[in-house]
């Protein structure tokens, strides 16, 4: 305990003792969350006027520096850390000092109550590394715009000094053979930069995408990124459909409901649902939607998958495993249109519970795209893995 | 050798990764002891500490820094592959004295690289708890787990056991092979998921399957972990 700790550190430490905190881990807790409460608390204690005054007049007896207290400190502290003392000291209420004051019994207590010099290894943050004085750390890549500037600059520094009659600065042989090439430097009138494009003002001509104007078309290119040739190669295709009906008090309202899968066949799958009352709308929406949901589907060898997977959407549950290759995909006619999408050649599948067609493509699915990567495994325990079919007969196994 | 015990304890590590819980504990005994000693070393769990029922101190779960003896340097020269050894869990002798960690890892380091490997003791853990947290009552007495989180996933996403209390499975080491290779034996399905662990109980300690596999022993099946 050292002499500078302030007053009112010694003041709290003996009043707390006579009303001890309530232990923030239970004895018998056997994990480390807190403990839920049995009863929830009012937000706002009642408070006896009595309880008050007394806490009042216990206040005014918090003692405060001494002079030859403040003479002690200004021995050991800088005056700006003893005003820095005495304003901390003055921004603390005694009130609150007495209410809430108490210093922490459980095991993950600070180990120090004043003296911050120490930096603790795992309660404190750790200081930061001194940055290297010989690298500069805001240096960053021009943008489009500073470079184009800077094009600019540098061509009309090369106009000045076609313009004196000197040497080029890179004059090389190609240059001497072709002089003409600075005197496009030298117009004024000719910039580095493209021309823009004209534009024209007459009312027949048109600026089209191509010769698809489907508006539905166009959106999912700006959605994805695809172009049309892109999208057209995708490969996609109708796996559940039926008529859904919603009875209303005007009566049964029937439409059309599509469960639709879109792959690449190289790795990328997706599903969607699309429902409406004109089978083309319903078709369309499930389409674009299944385009839309693509996600990548980890490949083993581009031709099964990681070991074994489960998926489980309802009552549907099925387990989807990896096979050797020539195996082919034997497996249900719904898992084998999503193996064909996806560009997975060796698969075996199983659905084990209810066999709903639209809950097995959704749980084959959420399996195919939830497979565990080695790499992810080898990081999360910090240990190697080594494929064994890459080691034996040196990698040449197909 | 309790194995409805065991079976808690899985249960019991499947739900505190489903919740996210840093540290949690399961009672002590010398099967839970090697057992988590054998998934700490295939990385499954980040600390192993023998406590009470209040979680241990934080500096004492704090991996301690590696130090290196002082031939390091040749030993590194003419073994270079000893830098890239896996490193052995702590022993049960020196989880049981959380204080003394820095001399038996130096003697773990020397060991090593003496012998290439290390014989698993078996002192009970009665005779050298003396820490002030471990309580002298061995009933009271729990491991204290680091659990592990990756890419916002739990490390150990399953754990069940594979002989159930009333159905003990032993298999030689031959099954125990084939299993490892993925490929069904004795009843007991194969380790068909990437990075699969099955432990097993042999007279060595235990073991992974795929330990068992190289050394040859067969044993009691324990639980498989993914």
């Amino acid at each position: 305990m050292s002499v500078s700790r302030p007053a009112r550190c010694l003041f709290s430490a003996a009043t707390s003792a006579s009303k001890p905190l309530p232990c923030l881990h239970h004895p018998r807790s056997f994990h480390t969350s807190t403990p839920r409460r049995g009863r929830r608390r009012p937000h706002y204690p009642s408070i006896k006027a009595a309880d008050l005054e007394a806490l009042n007049a216990r206040a005014a007896e918090v003692p405060t520096y001494s002079e030859s207290e403040k003479a002690l400190l200004a021995k050991k502290y800088t005056p700006e850390q003893v005003a820095a003392i005495e304003a901390g000291e003055a921004a603390v209420d005694a009130r609150d000092l007495l209410t809430q004051g108490a210093l922490r019994t459980d095991p993950y207590k600070l180990r120090y109550i004043d003296d911050l010099s120490a930096i603790h290894p795992w309660a404190d943050k750790q200081p930061r590394k001194e940055l290297d004085s010989r690298v500069d750390y805001r240096v960053r890549h021009k943008s489009e715009r500073e470079l184009a500037r800077a094009l600019v600059n540098f061509t009309e520094k090369t106009k000045g000094l076609g313009d004196q009659g000197t040497e080029p600065p890179r004059g090389g042989a190609d240059l001497k053979e072709q002089p003409g090439d600075w005197e496009y430097f030298r117009d004024g009138a000719y910039s580095a930069l493209a021309p823009e494009l004209p534009k024209f003002n007459t009312p027949g001509l048109r600026y089209t995408r191509g010769e698809d104007e489907d508006p539905h078309m166009v959106r999912l290119m700006q959605q994805t990124g695809l172009t049309l040739q892109e999208i057209k190669r995708i490969r996609v295709k109708n796996l559940v459909s039926h008529r859904v009906v919603n009875q209303t008090r005007m009566g049964k309202i029937q439409s059309l409901y599509y469960l639709t899968i879109a792959g690449n066949q190289n790795g990328m799958l997706g599903i969607g649902e699309g429902k409406a009352s004109e089978p083309e709308d319903g078709q369309r929406q499930a389409m674009m939607q299944a385009i839309r949901s693509m996600k990548p589907v980890p490949r083993y060898e581009a031709r099964t998958i990681f070991g074994e997977v489960e998926g489980k959407v309802g009552a549907t549950e099925l387990k989807i495993s990896a096979r050797p290759p020539g195996f082919g995909i034997r497996c249900q006619h719904l898992i084998f249109e999503m193996a064909r999408a996806a560009g997975i050649s060796d698969l075996a599948a199983r659905v084990t519970r209810a066999r709903n067609p639209m809950n097995t493509v959704k749980a084959a699915f959420e399996a195919l795209t939830s497979q565990k990567l080695p790499e992810d495994i080898a990081r999360a325990r910090g240990r190697k893995l080594v494929d064994v079919r890459k080691v034996y007969y040196g990698g040449k196994v197909y | 050798m309790s194995l409805v015990n065991l079976a808690h304890v899985c249960s019991h590590l499947q739900n505190a990764s489903k919740a996210r819980l840093g540290l949690t504990s399961i009672p002590l005994t010398n099967l839970h002891l090697r057992l988590m000693l054998g998934l700490q070393k295939q990385g499954f769990i980040s600390s192993v500490q023998l406590g009470g029922p209040a979680p241990p101190l934080p500096e004492i779960l704090r991996e301690p820094e590696p130090e290196l003896p002082r031939h390091a340097e040749e030993v590194v020269k003419e073994r270079p592959w000893e830098l890239y050894a896996t490193p052995e869990p702590k022993d049960s002798d020196a989880l049981l004295n959380p204080r003394s960690a820095e001399p038996v890892a130096e003697e773990a380091w020397a060991e090593v690289g003496s012998h290439g490997s290390r014989k698993a003791s078996s002192s009970s853990p009665s005779t050298s708890a003396t820490s002030p947290d471990v309580p002298a009552n061995a009933a009271r007495r729990r491991l204290w787990l680091g659990l592990k989180y990756w890419n916002n996933d739990p490390v150990i996403s399953k754990m069940g056991l594979v002989s159930k209390p009333t159905k003990r499975i032993w298999l030689n080491s031959q099954d125990i092979g084939k299993i490892a290779r993925g490929f069904e034996a004795g009843y007991v399905k194969g380790l068909t998921r990437p990075g699969e662990c099955l432990f097993v109980s042999t007279d060595r300690g235990v073991l992974e399957a795929r330990e068992c596999a190289e050394k040859k022993v067969g044993g009691l099946m324990l639980c498989r972990v993914y």
